[in-house]
């Protein structure tokens, strides 16, 4: 009783009639001009001499460095507007941030008020709320302007307005238009986010306007499953013209490089267009689900998510953990399960495989990100060193996190200890572990267990979330929310509802990735042709139209190695295919010169596309990887000629390996027409139309 | 008047107005300033105003492993035994600079040379080091910063055949980091000084000659009009494609790496090794307009038999073959022919290593890493020379006057290159920052 009677005297005390808070209404203008960001004095190192807090994180050290640090210079009380702290920001002083704050604007008024008033702390109260409405709307055109408006409550006192204080910033600003009034306007055509800050809290506004004046009519469009209801009503939304369903043959392209990683064979082809059942689909995606393809192929993207690589001299651990790998998701064991048996084993990482799970970091501190980021779809690095500045996560989040893996004895024999420990960044005191946002865990036996219920919690289930939106962007080529793992409030799905039907039907059943690729494979937003429309074609995340990508180093050497007839070889005996390369450390000069990527301690990013650097391009014209395959008397062209078969027939074989469709009458003569009877000469026009399949867009991307 | 008005925009973000703000207020001090002190920047924009250009390329001649401050630039006569060294210093032909007996030929050529005695880092381990003097970032694990050259390349646009930037023969520490592989140099990988030097993939594959290639060109773009969407969301994509086709076409990126068009005279002026004929190309490379070129010099960490790797080379050899001499030979002819031919001017020439050696000789007669205090040398690109700038102590341990760290030297050098030091970058994830942090101009580089 008596201590909060002292506090409220106290409160009293420095809370005079007119007082202003430093932490509620001067970190506010900190942070609108710019001074706290992390180009700028926010920055970790600081700029200039000076340090403060990324966007206003830590009010107490800011204060101090404003108001205290360098014998109070920064601030003249007797003369305010000759406070070093105005001087620079109104750039009369030299100053690398220029002028960020204008002479008769109100915010210069209240820093000016505040130091006058002896620049005091003031009372710290607590932001108990803050909102930005509306958090959606839809625009007309770019004339219409909406006034946006941000209200915040502290501790038990009223709403105000703070829309002036409040820090508005659109994800693409060449999209979207803010003033100093919060009134925004949108200048291209889709859904755009705009992040408001004030103090520690961000709150998101989606703008949205429409692609087209008119409403488009879907009622035509197949509905295959849920995806496709979602998808459409979005569409529908933002009226956007869809384009027609692929080919079959486009779709028997895709969905094999999706699932498998390969090519179709041309036969796979042929049968596929003859096939006339209604289920055709239905068994093709099936029995790709089934085949060794899929199984090598998905271990390796799920072997790279993982950051596997073999350690030096280690390599019977490498083997044991890729075979682990390898034998779980041949037998569709549940990712839930997988990722339990990686949290949780220990024992010797040469005959346990998950055990290595933990030695692919080199820290605990790398540990933490590794699962955050993998398991949770949570950026935790940025937490290393200042609190998430778009997130909720705190450099105490991070360091106990961290501090849970500190236990962990990384040498071959992977061991849990009860000693081991991190350093708080911010304290600088041990770290006590802890579950990010959720709580310390000092005095559990085991609390990798409460990790494991954190990641799947049923009312927000990280693991799944995170998974089903790396299962959809390795179908779809884009992820309902991007980057795949930076899942935040901040970062709105493009989907919202769809996420969250696939994420609960994911893990109706059973955490299975098999079947939500399946439920993607056969919905018709899958099919969706990639050729675009005038109305659609700068659409990038509606699925309007199917996006094509480049093929990754992996897939593309293998499909040049199966269009070829000409196989890589490898110094390790049982690789037969660039897609069992997992380990990067081993050489793979196909794989070198298409840009694999090659780091084990930074992640490589998911759906890793080929280089297209002018190293990589001078080897594809000049190099030996394409031409010395093409010349390869081994090599399917030259076993064709030698053979003596037709140039129709060598040509519809070329194009329908490379590109996976046949040729028509018309453009099977256009090409067999510009071949010489010549044989020498022959054999140089068939090598260069292989050449240029090969190099041509549609055999180098996905689409 | 044009240029002037240009610098001032690009080197400090300060607007004309607040110049002149500036300009009455500089009595009142600049305390904890940032970048470019207003001093700096009237420098500077005196220099523009004169010169009226800013370097056009950089070669880099990055002395890997550490060079001896001690026994190169920054001599010791004075100092006890235990530091002095083996070398005496000579005098150059600027009046009160004296540098190491090995470098008579670049002796001649002082009044090109800017000295920086004083440069100091933290860093005393070779991979952070590198990084720090190549980036001019003080490394971290979290984020790989882009070394000069990708920045250049990334910065600048540049409309030619060539790749902007190239480095001899290949380097570990050089690359984009965060700017990603569009800003990754073009490593030449093979021996300049090698009969047999070739640039992979430049050279057409045996039996494909220019007849079948352009076919193959023309085959590939019927192609791919026929997948025009391709095309359209992929803008970018094709541009490295039609870089290589340039570079192997171009009548100008054709001989570019062709030393044999060199006269015998003009090889053997630069010294026969690997070194000295990187340099040459380097040469041949800024004459086509490339950008950034960094040449890659090994061995100079010399932690054992000091005098037999920086003089000798090897054990009984009648004329010295070792760092120095190579580095004399080689450097000495890369500026009296970029002076020939009038390029000096837009040519930056730096060379320089990750950090110094210690200043007591060890038990093997070597030196060991040191970073406290270490020297490194600017010439060309506007540069003031015939001058040193800072003093390390007495026996060369901590820097005595106007120290200069590793950022200062990245605001100096992108300045000269034209390019603003507070432009900003975007990571892959969208954090902003800084081409400099931290940094401020060398004190007196500057032409005036």
């Amino acid at each position: 009783m008596i201590a909060i009677f002292i506090l409220g005297m106290v409160a009293f005390v420095a809370d005079p009639i007119d007082g202003i808070s430093f932490d509620t209404e001067i970190l506010p203008i900190l942070t609108k001009a710019g001074c706290n960001a992390g180009a700028c004095h926010g920055a970790a190192a600081g700029r200039g001499g000076m340090h403060l807090s990324l966007f206003g994180s830590d009010p107490e050290a800011d204060f101090v460095t404003l108001v205290q640090d360098m014998e109070g210079r920064r601030i003249n009380t007797l003369h305010p507007m000759q406070s070093l702290m105005l001087r620079k920001s109104l750039g009369d002083l030299d100053h690398g941030g220029g002028e960020v704050l204008e002479i008769d604007s109100v915010a210069l008024q209240r820093l000016s008020q505040w130091i006058h008033a002896g620049a005091t702390r003031g009372i710290s109260k607590d932001l108990v709320h803050f909102s930005v409405k509306p958090s959606e709307v839809l625009l007309r055109d770019d004339s219409h302007s909406i006034a946006l408006q941000a209200t915040a409550s502290f501790d038990n006192e009223q709403e105000r307005d703070v829309t002036p204080w409040t820090l508005f910033k659109a994800a693409d600003p060449s999209a979207v238009e803010i003033d100093r009034t919060g009134h925004a306007r949108v200048l291209q055509r889709g859904e755009h986010v705009v992040i408001a800050r004030y103090l520690n809290q961000v709150k998101t506004v989606a703008l949205l306007r429409p692609w087209s004046e008119r409403d488009v009519d879907l009622a035509s469009e197949p509905r295959e499953n849920f995806i496709d209801s979602f998808v459409l009503e979005r569409i529908a939304q933002l009226r956007l013209p869809v384009s027609p369903l692929a080919s079959d043959d486009a779709w028997l392209r895709r969905v094999t490089l999706d699932l498998t990683g390969r090519l179709p064979r041309p036969e796979d082809v042929r049968r596929f267009l003859l096939d006339q059942e209604s289920d055709k689909k239905r068994r093709v995606v099936d029995s790709l689900l089934e085949s060794e393809a899929f199984t090598d192929y998905w271990t390796f993207q799920l072997a790279r998510m993982l950051r596997m690589h073999s350690l030096p001299n280690e390599v019977s651990a490498f083997d044991c953990y890729r075979m682990w790998l390898r034998e779980q998701i041949a037998a569709d064991r549940p990712w839930n399960e997988i990722v339990s048996l990686l949290l949780e084993s220990s024992g010797d990482s040469h005959s346990v495989g998950p055990a290595n799970f933990h030695r692919m970091v080199d820290d605990a501190r790398g540990e933490a990100e590794l699962v955050s980021q993998a398991f949770a779809g949570i950026r935790l690095g940025c937490a290393n060193c200042h609190n998430h500045p778009l997130d909720r996560w705190t450099q105490d989040d991070y360091h106990g996190l961290a501090g849970i893996f500190a236990k962990l004895n990384r040498s071959r024999i992977v061991e849990w200890t009860d000693r081991g420990s991190v350093t708080n960044l911010r304290t600088g005191e041990r770290a006590i572990p802890r579950v990010p946002g959720v709580k310390n865990v000092s005095n559990e036996a085991k609390p990798i267990h409460e990790v494991l219920n954190w990641l799947l919690d049923p009312n927000n289930p990280l693991l799944a979330r995170v998974m089903v939106n790396r299962l959809w962007k390795s179908m779809l080529g884009r992820g309902l929310v991007e980057p795949v793992d930076d899942l935040r409030a901040t970062n709105p799905a493009t989907h919202p509802e769809l996420f969250d039907a696939l994420t609960s039907d994911f893990m109706l059943h059973g955490y299975r990735i098999r079947h939500t690729l399946r439920t993607i494979a056969l919905s018709s937003t899958y099919n969706r042709s990639d050729q675009s429309l005038a109305g659609n074609a700068a659409e990038d995340r509606f699925y309007s139209h199917a996006y094509s990508h480049p093929l990754e180093p992996a897939v593309l050497a293998d499909a040049i190695a199966d269009v070829t007839g000409v196989s890589d070889s490898f110094e390790v005996p049982s690789w037969r295919f660039a897609i069992h390369a997992i380990d990067s450390s081993q050489p793979v000069a196909t794989l070198d010169v298409l840009g694999r990527c090659r780091g084990s301690s930074t992640p490589c990013g998911e759906g890793q596309h080929s280089a297209v650097g002018l190293a990589t391009q001078l080897h594809w014209i000049n190099g030996e990887m394409i031409n010395k395959k093409i010349q390869s008397p081994e090599g399917r062209l030259h076993q064709a000629i030698h053979a003596g078969r037709s140039n129709d027939s060598i040509l519809q074989e070329l194009f329908e390996r490379c590109w996976s469709a046949r040729l028509n009458e018309e453009e099977l003569e256009r090409w067999s027409s510009r071949i010489s009877d010549n044989p020498s000469e022959r054999t140089k026009q068939l090598e260069d139309i292989f050449w240029s399949l090969l190099n041509s867009r549609a055999f180098r991307n996905r689409h | 008047m044009p240029c002037a008005q240009e610098i001032s925009l690009r080197c400090d973000g300060i607007k004309r107005r607040d110049a002149l703000r500036i300009g009455m207020l500089t009595g009142l001090g600049t305390i904890g300033t940032p970048g470019l002190s207003v001093f700096d920047w009237m420098q500077l924009k005196s220099h523009a105003a004169s010169h009226c250009s800013h370097a056009k390329s950089c070669i880099l001649l990055w002395m890997d492993g550490g060079p001896s401050h001690l026994e190169m630039w920054d001599l010791k006569p004075d100092a006890p035994s235990s530091v002095r060294g083996p070398f005496e210093p000579i005098n150059t032909r600027v009046p009160g600079i004296q540098i190491c007996e090995l470098l008579p030929e670049t002796a001649k050529l002082a009044h090109h040379l800017a000295i920086v005695r004083s440069v100091t880092s933290p860093l005393g381990e070779h991979g952070i080091a590198n990084q720090y003097m190549l980036t001019g970032y003080e490394p971290n694990a979290v984020l790989q910063y882009p070394s000069y050259g990708s920045v250049v390349a990334h910065v600048r646009s540049h409309p030619i055949a060539m790749p902007p930037y190239i480095v001899i023969p290949e380097s570990r520490f050089a690359g984009a980091g965060f700017l990603g592989a569009a800003g990754e140099p073009f490593s030449l990988r093979g021996d300049p000084a090698s009969t047999q030097f070739r640039v992979r993939d430049i050279e057409l594959f045996p039996e494909v000659d220019e007849v079948r290639l352009l076919r193959r060109k023309h085959w590939l773009e019927e192609l791919d009009a026929i997948q025009k969407n391709l095309d359209q969301q992929q803008p970018t994509s094709n541009g490295s494609l039609e870089q290589a086709y340039r570079m192997i076409l171009a009548p100008e990126s054709k001989g570019a790496f062709d030393l044999m068009s060199e006269s015998d005279e003009t090889r053997h002026r630069y010294g026969p090794r690997t070194f000295g004929q990187s340099c040459l190309l380097a040469r041949r490379l800024v004459e086509r307009g490339v950008p950034f070129i960094t040449v890659h010099h090994a061995g100079w960490d010399t932690h054992e038999n000091l005098e037999l790797q920086l003089k000798s080379g090897f054990a009984g050899a009648k004329v010295g073959v070792g760092l120095i001499p190579t580095f004399d030979l080689a450097f000495s002819a890369l500026l009296r022919d970029l002076e020939d031919r009038r390029m000096l001017d837009e040519t930056l020439v730096i060379a320089m290593g990750e950090f110094g050696r210690t200043p007591k000789l060890n038990a093997r007669g070597g030196r060991d890493h040191w970073p406290r205090v270490f020297s490194m040398v600017m010439a060309g690109g506007g540069v003031r020379g015939g001058q040193v700038i800072g003093a390390s102590d007495r026996t060369g341990e901590s820097p005595l006057e106007a120290p200069v760290t590793p950022k200062d030297i990245a605001f100096t050098v992108y300045s000269l290159l034209g390019i603003d030091p507070h432009q900003e970058l975007t990571t892959t994830d969208g954090r902003p920052i800084p081409i400099n942090q931290g940094g401020r101009m060398i004190q007196g580089i500057l032409g005036i």
